[in-house]
């Protein structure tokens, strides 16, 4: 099962660079949507791989609440954007 | 830890946490490195919960990605601003020289990257009031003379912040732009020179100290 977790580590390696190359915020919130779910998807196989039901309850709750900072986020930039083009 | 993962497989996971602290220091723009501060904390949670601290990784995420980039965002947002108090029949129905000077006070601030807002207020008595009370930065009026000659529309604009003040004036040479230092607010006379170019009140304002909107010599 290790493999599994190691090929999501290389994945997530992929959007980090996405993040360092694209000067576009969007580009940059996308990496940032993509990190958050593999991570909180990794927390929960790493929960399966230990079988550690709190590990993994603490997962579940970071992938739907990562999502929740997404939008909140993406609410004031998408302000910013509107009365100041270019953010 | 477990017997399942071996140190390898940990340490290949726990590097990631520098790589995205050096992705986060190399950002210099700040509302960019506040999306991969974001990044930073979902890896943190990883390395946390995968060290077998939960709890931690859980707190990291709720309050240190979400709650944290969320204040920070609307603090930056107040805070990265530059407030510029103008007239209401300026926005209602904006120049070209109107449009074109916003536009160089954006390309002016973007380096230090402060956005413009544009604050409309109704007359020349609450655009003054409200520069006094620190609610806007600066203000931005016709020039007087400009009633008076030409089809040209000048703009004098009066800021209270002097780091605003150099910065702008280091960016900006535009022609139809006029820009004032006003250390003392209070002293700054204002006159709306397109609803009475001759009144007496712009007479008086050309003898006060040199706050009034000029003409560039």
């Amino acid at each position: 099962m290790n493999w599994i977790l190691g090929a999501m580590v290389l994945a997530t390696l992929i959007p980090m660079y996405a993040a360092c190359q694209n000067q576009d915020i969007w580009q940059k919130m996308l990496a940032f949507a993509s990190i958050a779910t593999k991570t909180s998807v990794a927390i929960i196989v790493i929960s399966v791989l230990q079988d550690d039901w709190f590990i993994g309850m603490v997962g579940s709750i970071i992938l739907s609440v990562g999502n929740a900072s997404l939008m909140l986020l993406a609410q004031v930039l998408k302000r910013l954007n509107q009365t100041n083009p270019g953010y | 830890m477990t017997e399942v993962m071996t140190d390898w497989d940990v340490g290949v996971i726990v590097l990631l946490l520098p790589l995205a602290a050096a992705m986060v220091v190399f950002q210099d723009n700040p509302y960019h490195a506040l999306v991969v501060r974001g990044i930073l904390g979902a890896i943190a949670a990883l390395v946390y919960a995968l060290l077998g601290a939960a709890d931690v990784a859980l707190t990291e995420a709720l309050m240190g990605t979400m709650l944290g980039t969320a204040l920070s965002v609307v603090a930056m947002r107040s805070s990265l601003v530059l407030r510029l108090g103008v007239l209401a029949t300026e926005v209602a129905a904006p120049t070209p020289e109107f449009t074109a000077l916003c536009e160089d006070l954006r390309r002016g601030i973007a380096p230090h990257h402060l956005r413009l807002e544009v604050v409309p207020y109704d007359d020349c008595a609450a655009l003054h009031r409200a520069l006094v009370e620190r609610d806007i930065h600066g203000v931005c009026t016709r020039s007087r003379a400009a009633a008076l000659h030409g089809p040209v529309c000048q703009y004098a604009t009066v800021l209270r912040v002097s780091r605003l003040y150099e910065i702008l004036r280091a960016a900006i040479a535009s022609p139809t732009m006029h820009l004032i230092y006003g250390a003392d607010p209070e002293k700054v006379v204002l006159v709306d020179p397109v609803a009475d170019p001759f009144n007496s009140t712009a007479d008086q304002a050309d003898q006060s100290e040199g706050l009034v909107p000029q003409e560039p010599h």
